[in-house]
């Protein structure tokens, strides 16, 4: 089914639905049958066992059942389309007010690929805010119109939600502040998400593609692009209602009861969460604080020096900090090579085990601080590492007593 | 050449098949916990150098030959979890930024290390620009700036403030692409000194996690490619002829199990084939994929390794592409499996990645 363009009274499906790029979805066709085709295909398959049905009401008639789920969107609907109980089959049964509102699209964004993206009401658009905010009632499946509705630049997104969203119940080493958390929403955009298809590179593509060409100039460019960007990325949620939080409402499509996204609910990257860890955290803030910040002017002034000797003392004092999280270091990786690559192999199977140890036993939930294992704890002098030890050579004499069996 | 048949048993250890699927060549002595960058050489160099920077606040360089051995050269540490790290045009130099909120310079010839730029907070992205008229490295932090040094003061030749927390960057002079949390996008240009050149709002609906930029048939850069936790990619070019020519595409999605439920996974790299600008995607699935985004299509999907893959990176003239696989944290810290090993692998990329019309 090749999308077609534009010619005023194409069959279109207006489909109440789409959400993604074509409206049941205001993407227009040849002909009727294929429309038909497109609408079984596309908005009224079951997306348990792909049955293909002909109207919404019979998809969720189906579902109710056959699988005993209730269906109270229409899959990859536009969110203001996706009524289940509107009879649609093909042209017939659309609702006038979306006629007519296609036809005024029509007349106003003629040269759109499909027009979708530019009559979005204008009412819809600001909604989006948060990033993950909006997903509840979006998310019929990948919402490839969202784009439309994201708010001008200077709204945002995103920023509004530190505040609100900051978890109180969440475990203590998990509570930074000024960490955002999105809960809630998450949920609703685990279930949103996702398109059913497989990733099909062209075809998911989007065929939209609203204003008209832009011009190259970069102050004029501004709006194109963000409106292109919209069109053309269909992500994720769609902002339908609204409700903010997500709770829930945003089970909704099909598409979206059939997917997660294997990620954190919380909206900060995986490094973050990482590195706030016990594990890894420990060697970040407090201690390297004193030793680190010293050493690090120390370190930088030393920069603009060339002599050698400044040199050394710049190396010293990276020793210096580099110790403190040695002990950490250590137990996974006994050994420094810098040259020859030969210890390391011989340091990793005997260490492993030991590290297996230490973060088993205390769970990190639990244990925060308290927990970490000994050799982290130790005040970073204790371990009597030369400062050679860390960058030097892999032969250390005098390396802690840990190492020098397995060096030789 | 760097090719497949001379496979067999390097580096001697018994990696068990399924957690090389792709019977790639393994870099011995891989870091011993999750990596989280890698970055190849410049072509400045004759051979091949691969450094990976590590979660157990070490950077480790090999030498990468042409028949898939790699060859441990040397490693440093930082005072912290290592985040990203980059080479110096003239490849002489490394830099290493990561969790202490410093980035060092490490001098190969002397061994020595420096370290070059602070910030209020963990270092997220360095890189190295080289201008006609300056040169400098480009830091970007949790502590919302973005920030410029001379590697010989102790002060930032610039400091930009971004308006949220640096996730990604590229640069590929006279551009500079950084995305943040809150799903902002913001392109600067390099030439003269430093500016933004324009802010943009995410073609995408969730986290930004990495970025890529790509260059046009002239080698001038003109676009890039941003990739988000929810599975999803988007090419977006600065200043498109068209709007069309702006797009997104799903990948590193599991096809569905038999009850129809979808896991979608993020996209935790991209980077552009040096010669033929197609493009590969890893992911926190455990593959990674060839696309050209010419042709909007797939050139190539891998099989699923045991864990994510976390970056990747092509050698300078292309015919390598080295991945890097080991536990993201996508799924929370109680999946972290202490028993797994981390690896990096080195594929033979050049002819998977021609453009499809040419083949």
């Amino acid at each position: 089914m090749g999308r077609k363009k534009k010619k005023q009274s194409k069959p279109w499906c207006c489909a109440q639905f789409s959400l993604t790029r074509f409206r049941y979805c205001n993407r227009e066709f040849e002909d009727e049958k294929i429309l038909i085709q497109h609408q079984k295909a596309k908005h009224f398959k079951c997306h348990i066992c792909h049955k293909k049905l002909y109207t919404g009401p019979g998809l969720s008639i189906h579902c109710m059942q056959v699988h005993k789920e209730t269906i109270d969107k229409v899959p990859n609907s536009l969110p203001n389309r996706s009524n289940v109980d509107i009879e649609i089959y093909g042209m017939e049964g659309i609702p006038s007010a979306d006629l007519k509102e296609h036809e005024r699209t029509k007349q106003g964004s003629r040269g759109n690929d499909s027009g979708s993206d530019d009559d979005e009401p204008a009412a819809k658009r600001p909604k989006p805010e948060g990033l993950l905010g909006n997903a509840p009632g979006v998310m019929s499946g990948m919402p490839g119109m969202m784009s439309g509705m994201m708010p001008p630049p200077g709204m945002g997104h995103g920023m509004p939600m530190g505040p609100m969203m900051q978890m109180g119940h969440m475990a203590p080493h998990f509570m930074h502040p000024g960490m955002q958390m999105m809960p809630p929403h998450m949920q609703a955009m685990m279930q949103g998400q996702g398109g059913p298809a497989k990733p099909l590179f062209p075809s998911a593509i989007p065929t939209s593609s609203p204003g008209g060409p832009s011009a190259p100039i970069v102050g004029a460019d501004f709006k194109p692009i963000s409106t292109g960007a919209t069109i053309s990325a269909p992500p994720t949620t769609n902002t339908p209602g609204g409700s903010g939080d997500g709770s829930k409402a945003a089970t909704i499509a099909t598409t979206g009861a059939s997917s997660k996204i294997i990620h954190p609910s919380e909206d900060i990257s995986l490094e973050e969460i990482k590195a706030r860890h016990p594990r890894y955290a420990k060697s970040i803030p407090s201690k390297s604080d004193d030793g680190a910040s010293t050493s690090s002017t120390a370190a930088s002034e030393a920069t603009i020096a060339v002599s050698a000797a400044q040199q050394a003392a710049v190396q010293q004092q990276k020793h210096v900090e580099a110790m403190n999280q040695h002990a950490a270091m250590m137990q996974r990786f006994p050994v420094r090579v810098t040259g020859p690559p030969i210890s390391m192999t011989m340091g990793g199977p005997i260490m492993a085990p030991m590290r297996h140890h230490q973060m088993i036993p205390g769970p990190p939930l639990i244990g925060g601080p308290l927990m970490r294992p000994p050799p982290i704890s130790m005040p970073p002098g204790m371990i009597g590492m030369p400062p050679g030890m860390v960058y030097g050579a892999p032969m250390f004499p005098t390396g802690p007593v840990l190492m020098q069996p397995r060096f030789r | 050449m760097f090719n497949q048949s001379s496979m067999g048993g390097f580096g001697g250890t018994a990696t068990p098949s399924s957690a090389n699927p792709m019977k790639d060549y393994e870099v011995v002595q891989p870091p011993e916990d999750s990596i989280s960058s890698l970055a190849f050489s410049p072509a400045t160099l004759p051979q091949n150098f691969l450094i990976a920077g590590s979660w157990d606040n070490n950077v480790r360089c090999w030498e990468i030959q042409q028949n898939g051995t790699s060859i441990p050269k040397s490693m440093q540490s930082c005072g912290g979890p290592v985040l990203d790290v980059a080479w110096s045009d003239d490849g002489t130099k490394v830099f290493m930024a990561g969790c202490d909120k410093q980035a060092k310079m490490w001098d190969l010839a002397s061994n020595q290390v420096v370290q070059v730029a602070v910030h209020d907070a963990p270092i997220k992205t360095c890189h190295w620009i080289k201008a006609p008229n300056y040169s400098c490295l480009m830091t970007g932090s949790w502590d919302k700036t973005l920030k410029f040094w001379d590697t010989r003061s102790p002060n930032p030749m610039m400091s930009i403030n971004l308006p949220e927390r640096c996730y990604c960057a590229d640069v590929d002079y006279p551009m500079a692409v950084v995305g943040t949390a809150g799903r902002q996008i913001i392109v600067y240009q390099l030439e003269g000194k430093p500016q933004e050149y324009k802010t943009l709002d995410s073609p995408l609906k969730y986290q930004h996690r990495c970025v890529a930029i790509f260059r046009d048939k002239k080698k001038v850069p003109t676009g890039y490619a941003l990739g988000s936790v929810e599975g999803r990619v988007a090419i977006q070019f600065v200043n498109p002829a068209n709007p069309k020519d702006n797009f997104t595409f799903k990948c590193h999605r599991s096809n569905g199990t038999p009850n129809g439920y979808q896991d979608i996974y993020a996209v935790n790299d991209i980077a552009f084939h040096p010669v033929h600008g197609t493009l590969a995607t890893v992911g926190a699935d455990g593959s990674f994929s060839f696309w050209d985004k010419d042709a909007r299509t797939k050139l190539k999907p891998s099989e699923l390794m045991e864990q994510p893959i976390v970056r990747c990176a092509f050698n300078n003239n292309g015919q390598i592409f080295a991945y890097a696989v080991s536990y993201d944290w996508s799924k929370g810290h109680e999946f972290y499996n202490a028993q797994k090993k981390n690896y990096i692998f080195l594929r033979p990329c050049y002819e998977e990645l021609k453009p499809r019309t040419s083949s």
